[in-house]
């Protein structure tokens, strides 16, 4: 049981430093850092289950393929959208971006 | 009892929170993305001392790319990369952090206190475990395996047409 929950408290603290990260940068690629490390956290919560509770199911395994397919499209839309947004005013500091507010 | 797998997960989960801590808490980009860089091995070490060998070696590998892309991003686009200039780039740190503080406190709650049931003690050998993975993509997950696979092309095909500069025959 020891292991179950020692894996889930390390991945509890990574989702809130990367929640800290996402919420307090200014900067494109740094909330984009913070996004990935609260996708690492719930990788981590994944692999724990299949391992601690269910090593037969291995549809959680295939939910870790999800979840590291939507942090490689995470940072590939990521980065174009900070390329574009480079060209058109020269800087990826989402404090400037005000007009994208609805 | 401590077992050498209860070490080996709490050394290299520190780590890995080590790392993750210090993204955020050096003012050179590229330490960021080498700090990153660290944290995401040391989680794919998490899964090889879970006994998910395909997955962890999978994560070191995908991550150890993707990292050193997202570097060369951030040397491309930060007007300080080297933090020199000790630039301050955060806003509302005290929401952030009591955001950040709340959450952990939530799941580390919820974890400690849940009914997880019967925990398991064996998993099938690395090879077994690859040929279960493969079953379970080719017969069960085939759709959704197949959904990631279109989604990462419209992912490819969107990032290309988002970062496509605007010709001027396009503006009219």
């Amino acid at each position: 049981m020891e292991l179950l929950i020692t894996a889930l408290i390390i991945a509890a603290v990574l989702f809130g430093i990367g929640l800290y990260g996402a919420l307090s940068q200014t900067n494109l690629v740094m909330i984009m850092m913070g996004i990935e490390l609260m996708l690492g956290a719930a990788m981590i919560n994944l692999v724990a289950f299949w391992r601690y509770l269910h090593p037969e199911a291995f549809s959680l395994q295939m939910f870790v393929l999800v979840a590291m397919t939507v942090m490689a499209l995470e940072g590939a839309v990521g980065f174009a959208i900070a390329t574009q947004r480079f060209r058109t005013s020269g800087t990826v500091e989402m404090e400037e971006s005000a007009e994208l507010k609805g | 009892m401590i077992s050498i797998q209860l070490i080996l997960l709490i050394i290299f989960g520190l780590a890995a929170i080590w790392f993750g801590w210090r993204v955020f808490m050096t003012s050179s980009m590229v330490r960021s993305a080498l700090s990153l860089l660290g944290s995401m091995v040391a989680i794919g070490i998490l899964f090889l001392v879970m006994e998910a060998e395909f997955l962890g070696v999978l994560q070191i590998m995908m991550m150890g790319t993707e990292m050193s892309i997202m570097a060369i991003f951030m040397m491309m686009y930060m007007m300080d990369p080297g933090g020199l200039g000790n630039m301050d780039m955060s806003h509302q740190k005290n929401v952030s952090i009591v955001a950040g503080v709340a959450v952990t406190i939530l799941i580390t709650g919820a974890a400690l206190f849940a009914d997880w049931g019967i925990i398991a003690t064996q998993v099938p050998s690395a090879h077994e475990q690859n040929r279960l993975l493969g079953m379970e993509i080719l017969k069960r997950s085939m759709m959704i395996f197949e959904t990631a696979g279109v989604t990462i092309l419209t992912g490819m095909i969107a990032s290309i047409a988002v970062a496509l500069s605007i010709k001027k025959s396009m503006e009219k």
